[in-house]
């Protein structure tokens, strides 16, 4: 229902143009997805136009901070003090059907746990700083997921699906609530993955194209060079860029004289502008020398260890502070501790734990935090036994992720695992209950924000998923 | 929930319904729900039964269905069918469409509780048979209609599409001038616009038949193939890469895009090129090799799909890949989204899971892939003679059998070496203790220090490693064989213990081993396996403290496979109070393995004395723990002789060790099970170590150097022919069972492979039990009355040249696809299309010369007022293009497109991962080919054709969208594609020295818009050139840069009218 689809932006139709517009092309594809009637008149010239939510919503837009490879849940968050007690020993119960390889015995963690805060929550060493923001997060430790490779679990994660390209959550939520920025894309991804999924990860599959992730460089691109595809050219200076499309845009309108009223030509025109205010727009938001000192130390960015992730904090809440809905930030592809668990688990959460409690702390001095979700997750946990001598392999049966801000109970520790933190066991989140809680915080209703696509409604949960109502503040 | 909600149903309805009897409660109320709501899909009649469920008697309706009983009469709570309307029983929901209103559920809910009464009669539906939907009825031969404005008509589409305008009180637009025209058709057909040559020859052409022959003239161009090949490329999901997960190069794609591209070229009849890419293998023998391997080349069509190809459930794997293939194969060929049946019945279209899996049955029993491992391997087809695959399959038997020599030999040689190992444990422990004392002992690099002597790494005396090192190279010179070292020489000026530090040293890909006049000191450090995580630290490191002779030395570095990067050596002499030795020094004074000392040191270190632990007697006493807290079974064989000193405990450990490992196998003493268990740990300390090759004797070693050579030269000589992705028939052909609920752990029953039931064709087409059934999928695809295949393909063709199909959902043609906006049309078009041996060319050809294509795109009131969508075609819709034709525009503008065809621009390996972006990748994306060749890596495609909407090679996708994004402006402001191209315009413009300022305006406009400037143009270009020039600081060359650059990102540029 998207074809024919080809105006960006054109806030200058009557109102007839518009009532037809949206009885056809994309008005058709508005209505058939968001249930809003009255939405389906803006958003029938401007996919990117703010959309109502389906209710209230609790957060206005969410900073997802991916830890890829899969973080230890039994070394980060998840205390189990029996793998301490029972370090050696065989795990006393079944091991899952499918595992990615053999473990051997349990492995207890080589951190110590503390309890931080009002709320009293378990921390190991390796999160020092991050530990002390833990009344304003909620841990679910109870996530689980059904595929133990990366690939699958990241898709998963991402969108929701291991076994077809669909399009990720970040696509959904600009789908379903568009974008504050008109200057912006509404979707932006800082340095991400190029593997597992790559650019699956943040596709916009067969949504729309301007509802796909824009990636702001990627893995390998250190953050402080990571720019937008085509941003820039060195050759152009920026007033002669100017007078060109002047020259052009004359040719279009004259074009348009003979042609008379057409969509996608008057899109066309709006389109130059647009990139013309996205060229300044977007450097200016990544230029972090804009920022205090006190600010660009709490993000870490005076030490070389913290700087480039810090970096990605830092800008993932400039362009949050300024409207972009959903924005990710990636500390790719770190976290597979098969081996050398100590010594590069030690190394990876050393990068981001200031950044993170930067970015809490920032957040909240600026009252961006109780609209802001701030999404902590990878892509699963890892075994609480042992593999080869000191790592731990993939565990998607159990993993913790944490939330803070836009709508989740500050302070909570939801759901648990078994004594060893193998299974989830007591209020169990999959993947689809996390992404049906996100869009209801969000206030989109995951059954209801849908779009039809080769003879189905699609949904970000599929037929899947539960919002967890316990976490909602 | 159910009864909660029941209850409060019930009391609305009951007092109303009480005093009926049951038949006639039935015949009332329940029959005419059966009717209204149920028995379409759902009695004998229905094609097929869906879910196997009927509800035309009460005999079926207790039975059930698939899924089980559907009432049970009496308990409404109980019973599925209420469940089901009542949207309360998970995912299955019924009846399709919106939810049953409450009163008629609760109507169910009280004849339930009645205990179903049933009427006298089976419940007949009142439109049974139920009318087929009409895209699975035969095409029928339309009379074609007459029209008022009969003048107009050059072939019967036009009276269809004229009669459906004059309907609506509409009339076609004008014919487009001749300009244009050419502009669209070359467009349509080749990609590319005309040259000036061709327009100047069609504009002179005045004969009647000008434009047939323009036509015929395109058809013949081998641009047409490259064109309507890539349109094909769409719908089979081409991608050069896999890109679900693992992100790996499908090295040969390339190959099946080039069949497709000759394909159209030859105007291979469409039944043809069916038949060959779901079953090229399979039909009749052909004694023409380049045939055959063409054939075999289309096969790819199944397996270029996007996999998981690391998935730990192999069956899961599997099937999935089988259901990529029936749903790409159902949407291409029939627009049908046949994948939905996988899980259940398809909600709106007629088809059952059994379809599904008659369909995965086909599949399943072909051959797609070569294992289902972690990362899985598929298939390639080898494009030689028999007696070449013959003699390569034979090598790579030989290479096998030589792998298999080799683990034979190093497992055995492993074996040895526990087994030795295993007897001394006391010897290790006392070794370990010795060394956890040195670790608390720090020693710092020196860094400076009169009297220190620094050796430059390049001031080696002898030695294979290049002088010059690199860093992230592998530092082997070419052609040479490891190990790789250097030897430097050092004076001492006494005997004494020296201490030696490193500079800058490259730990990623591991360290090399130092030895010291002879004697080895240091074992090298393995590489990072994450070097992401473990970055190198900059500056000098400790390495080891080492006894050094009065007078010359040897200090040598060595590495068995490369030779890593560092800045110098220092070596000075050590005067701290302690000597903390290495692992190997510790070992060779006990006389034991390093390796094996290494892992009893990790075992240590991740045990941190943890009572579960056998050894916790000796990490006890070390740790100065209390040994009553031992929880392992071990502890009772320490109790009869607690050891006081370490040696003591060292002593008792090597004693019941070895008891153990006499006896402990099978002993009924669990601490001598548990001891002989822990010598046994895949993982513990005694499991052979990475660089176990080293501690083998001689005899061994120099065998295992042996057999790796011949291995290595082996592999090296296997014969390399060119390789093709597709399938072949499986092992073992056989039916599957149907999935429930899609899930391969639960199954139903089973399904005899075969084709949609409800498409009835001519000639039934029997599957034998030992093949696939791909044949025969490929033959009931091309009968000639098959109501799909020449439908969907015909409108495909038509969007082609119509930017919106007659069906407008191209890749669906089930109930939720479009209606067809002129049904009458559509079927004369496929029946035509039959007719003319499935020729595509002639169906172009046919549509092309209508009046209907060759209309202006002029704007109408009154067609915009009636019809703003343009569905009738009252006007050519205005079309922008599509990436492959943007890109190669662009470079046609600057003359620098070249028309090399076919091959493959990737350096990559077949297989290797491609894990980059396009800018660390090594594809040369600006070399001027045409686009069609640049590849499609999935999940990190080029920038230029995500931005203008190259579908997602992920499933057919028939219907590109065309949006207008400000990424695409971006495009045009600063790509390199631009930025080039638009200089290299401007160079030909001022290298032309025929040309005046106003012949190069001309010849802008012409080369850019295949049309000549106005006056008024001419005057506006001359005075905005001067404006830049002045802006450039009179550089000509931007100036006219400018003013090409302003002419490509023009609307006219990308548009056709």
């Amino acid at each position: 229902m998207n074809r024919h689809w080809n105006s960006y932006l054109n806030q200058t139709l009557s109102r007839r143009e518009l009532l037809r517009a949206s009885s056809t092309g994309f008005g058709g594809l508005a209505l058939t997805s968001m249930l809003a009637q009255e939405a389906a008149a803006a958003s029938a010239t401007d996919p990117l136009a703010v959309r109502q939510p389906h209710f209230p919503a609790r957060a206005k837009r969410v900073i997802f901070l991916f830890m890829h490879g899969g973080p230890s849940q039994v070394d980060t968050f998840d205390y189990k003090p029996l793998l301490k007690r029972d370090h050696g020993k065989p795990l006393p119960f079944a091991r899952p059907k499918v595992v990615s390889s053999e473990t051997f015995n349990l492995l207890q963690s080589p951190w110590a746990f503390k309890q931080y805060g009002q709320s009293g929550a378990w921390v190991s060493d390796l999160f020092p700083e991050t530990a002390k923001c833990v009344d304003d997060m909620c841990f679910v430790k109870s996530m689980y997921g059904s595929n133990s490779r990366h690939g699958g679990a990241l898709l998963e994660l991402h969108t929701g699906s291991d076994t077809f390209i669909r399009p990720s959550m970040g696509s959904w939520v600009t789908y379903g609530l568009g974008t504050e920025n008109a200057s912006m894309p509404g979707y932006l991804t800082i340095c991400p993955t190029q593997s597992h999924g790559g650019a699956n990860n943040f596709g916009s599959a067969f949504l729309p194209a301007p509802y796909a992730g824009t990636a702001i460089g990627s893995v390998g691109i250190a953050s402080k060079d990571a720019r937008i595809p085509f941003i820039s050219n060195k050759e152009t200076p920026r007033e002669i860029q100017r007078m060109e499309i002047d020259y052009s845009q004359a040719l279009n309108r004259k074009q348009l004289e003979t042609t008379g009223h057409d969509r996608a030509l008057e899109g066309r025109i709006e389109s130059f502008e647009l990139a013309f205010r996205m060229q300044s727009e977007a450097p200016d938001l990544q230029d972090l020398s804009k920022e205090s000192e006190a600010t660009q130390k709490l993000y870490g960015l005076d030490n070389p260890i913290t700087e480039d992730f810090g970096r990605q904090c830092l800008m993932a809440r400039r362009f949050s502070e300024k409207g972009v809905r959903f924005v990710q930030v990636s500390h790719t592809y770190k976290w597979d501790q098969h081996e050398n668990l100590k010594k590069d688990h030690s190394q990876n959460a050393a990068e981001v734990d200031k950044p993170i409690a930067g970015l809490l702390k920032d957040l909240k001095a600026r009252g961006l935090l109780k609209d802001t979700l701030v999404l902590w997750a990878g892509e699963f946990g890892r075994t609480p036994t042992a593999q080869g001598s000191d790592g731990r392999d993939h565990n998607p049966e159990a993993f913790t992720i944490w939330m803070a801000g836009g709508g989740v109970k500050p302070g909570l520790s939801y759901g648990a695992t078994d004594d060893y933190g193998y299974y989830s066991v007591e209020n169990k989140v999959h993947f689809h209950d996390l992404h049906a809680t996100i869009l209801h915080l969000l206030g989109m209703d995951h059954l209801k924000l849908t779009y039809r696509y080769a003879g189905r409604d699609f949904r970000l949960t599929d037929v899947h998923g539960n919002v967890v109502k316990d976490i909602l503040a | 929930m159910l009864s909660q909600r029941l209850i409060a149903l019930c009391w609305i309805t009951l007092p109303l319904l009480a005093q009926e009897d049951g038949p006639a409660f039935f015949e009332k109320n329940v029959r005419p729900l059966l009717i209204a709501k149920c028995l379409g899909c759902h009695s004998a009649t229905s094609q097929p039964i869906m879910g196997g469920l009927r509800l035309d008697t009460l005999e079926h309706t207790l039975k059930g269905g698939s899924r089980g009983t559907s009432v049970v009469p009496g308990n409404p709570s109980e019973s599925l069918l209420l469940k089901v309307v009542m949207h309360t029983a998970g995912p299955l929901k019924m009846p399709p469409g919106p939810k049953m209103r409450d009163a008629d559920a609760a109507v169910i809910a009280q004849w339930i509780a009645m205990g179903a009464p049933w009427g006298t009669n089976p419940v007949v539906s009142s439109n049974t048979p139920q009318k087929k939907y009409w895209s699975l009825l035969p095409p029928a031969e339309p009379t074609i209609p007459t029209v008022k404005n009969q003048a107009w008509i050059k072939s019967p589409i036009d009276s269809f599409v004229l009669s459906s305008l004059e309907a609506k009180g509409l009339q076609p637009a004008r014919t487009a001038d001749k300009r244009t025209l050419i502009r669209r058709t070359s467009y349509d057909i080749t990609g590319l616009p005309p040259t000036l040559e061709e327009v100047q020859a069609f504009l002179n052409d005045n004969s009647t038949n000008a434009y047939t022959k323009l036509v015929d003239r395109l058809l013949q161009s081998p641009r047409y193939g490259e064109r309507w090949g890539r349109h094909w490329l769409d719908v089979a999901r081409y991608a050069d890469s896999n890109g679900l997960d693992e992100n790996l190069v499908y090295k040969n794609a390339f190959r099946y895009r080039d069949y497709v591209i000759a394909a159209f070229n030859k105007d291979k009849p469409y039944n043809e090129f069916i038949q060959e890419q779901l079953a090229g293998d399979l039909l009749a023998p052909t004694e023409d090799l380049k045939k055959q391997f063409e054939r075999w080349t289309a096969t790819g069509f199944l397996s270029l799909g996007a996999k998981m190809l690391a998935e730990d459930d192999p069956m899961k794997m599997q099937m999935d890949i089988v259901d990529e293939q029936v749903d790409t194969t159902a949407r291409a060929f029939m627009g049908l989204t046949v994948g939905c049946a996988r899980c259940h019945d398809h909600k709106f279209d007629p088809i059952p899971t059994a379809d599904y899996y008659a369909l995965a049955g086909i599949f399943k029993s072909s051959h797609t892939m070569d294992n289902f491992k972690v990362v899985a391997k598929w298939h390639e087809h080898v494009l030689a003679p028999k007696e070449d695959r013959d003699r390569l399959a034979a090598h790579e038997a030989k290479v096998e059998a030589k792998r298999k020599e080799i683990s034979t030999l190093t497992g055995a040689e492993n074996k040895i070496l526990a087994e030795a190992a295993m007897k001394r444990v006391g010897a290790y422990l006392l070794a370990s203790g010795e060394l956890e004392s040195y670790s608390k002992i720090r020693i710092s690099p020196i860094e400076t220090e009169a009297g220190a002597t620094l050796i430059p790494a390049a001031s080696f005396v002898s030695g294979n490693a290049p002088k010059l090192l690199e860093r992230g190279k592998s530092n082997a010179p070419k052609d040479s064989k490891g190990p790789y070292f250097a030897e430097y020489e050092i004076d001492a000026p006494a005997k004494a213990n020296y201490q030696i530090d490193i500079l800058n040293e490259e730990k990623g890909f591991g360290t090399a081993d130092i030895y010291v006049n002879g004697v080895w000191m240091k074992a090298g450090a393995g590489p990072v396996q994450n070097r992401a995580a473990s970055p190198d630290a900059p500056g000098w490191s400790y390495v080891a403290i080492v006894p050094l002779e009065a007078g010359k030395n040897k200090i040598r570095l060595e590495h068995a496979s490369r030779f890593p990067y560092f800045e110098k050596l220092l070596v000075a002499k050590h005067t701290l109070p302690q000597t903390p030795l290495t692992i190997v020094q510790v070992a060779t004074k006990y006389q034991i393995n390093p390796g094996f000392l290494e892992q009893f040191m990790d075992y240590f270190d991740r045990s941190q004395s943890a009572i579960s632990s056998v050894l916790y007697a000796w990490e006890a006493h070390e740790s100065k723990s209390l040994i009553a807290a031992w929880s392992s079974p071990v502890a009772e064989l320490f109790k009869s002789s607690p050891g006081q000193t370490k040696e003591a405990i060292a002593a008792r450990y090597e004693q019941l060790f070895q008891e153990s490992l006499a006896n402990g196998k099978d002993s009924k003493d669990p601490g001598l099970k548990a001891l002989y268990d822990f010598l046994q740990e895949k993982f513990g300390p005694f499991r052979a170590p990475d660089d176990s090759k080293r501690y083998y004797l001689t005899a061994a070693r120099e065998k295992l150097t042996l057999l790796e050579t011949e291995r290595k030269a082996l592999e090296a000589a296997t014969p390399d022919f060119p390789k093709a992705m597709g399938v072949q028939e499986g092992e073992k052909a056989e039916d599957l069972a149907i999935h429930i609920r899609g899930s391969h752990w639960t199954l139903g029953e089973k399904s005899p492979r075969g084709f949609l039931r409800v498409i009835e064709t001519g000639n039934r087409i029997p599957i034998e039990a030992n093949q696939s059934g791909r044949l025969q999928l490929a033959q009931w695809l091309t009968q000639k009355d098959h109501p799909l295949t020449s439908r969907v393909m015909v409108n495909r063709i038509w969007r082609g040249h119509f930017g919106r199909g007659i069906v407008a959902t191209v890749d669906n043609f089930g109930r939720l696809g479009d209606k067809p906006s002129n049904p009458a049309l559509l079927d004369w078009l496929a029946l035509r299309f039959v007719e003319q041996g499935w020729s595509m060319k002639a169906m172009h050809r046919m549509i092309l010369l209508s009046n209907t294509y060759q209309m202006s795109s002029d704007l109408n009131p009154r067609g915009e007022e009636l019809d703003p969508e343009n569905i009738l075609l009252w006007r050519m819709p205005r079309r922008r293009l599509e990436a492959e034709a943007i890109r190669d525009a662009v470079m046609s503008s600057s003359g620098a497109l070249e028309f090399t065809m076919g091959g493959s621009l990737l350096t990559y390996k077949d297989r290797q991962y491609v894990a980059n972006t396009t800018k660390g990748s090594t594809v040369d994306y600006d070399r001027t080919i045409r686009s069609v060749y640049v590849p499609v890596l999935r999940s990190s495609m080029y920038e230029v054709f995500s931005a203008f909407d190259l579908p997602d090679p992920t499933m057919p996708n028939g219907d590109r969208d065309s949006t207008v994004v400000a990424p695409q402006a971006l495009f045009m402001m600063n790509s390199s594609v631009i930025l080039n191209h638009s200089r290299k315009l401007a160079e030909k413009l001022m290298a032309d020295t025929s040309l005046d300022a106003t012949g190069r305006v001309k010849t802008a406009y012409e080369r850019a818009l295949t049309r000549p400037a106005t006056n008024q143009e001419i005057d506006q270009a001359l005075t905005f050139v001067a404006k830049m020039q002045r802006e450039w600081k009179g550089d000509e060359l931007k100036a006219w840069q400018s003013f090409c650059k302003s002419l490509l990102a023009s609307n006219e540029f990308i548009y056709m009218n």
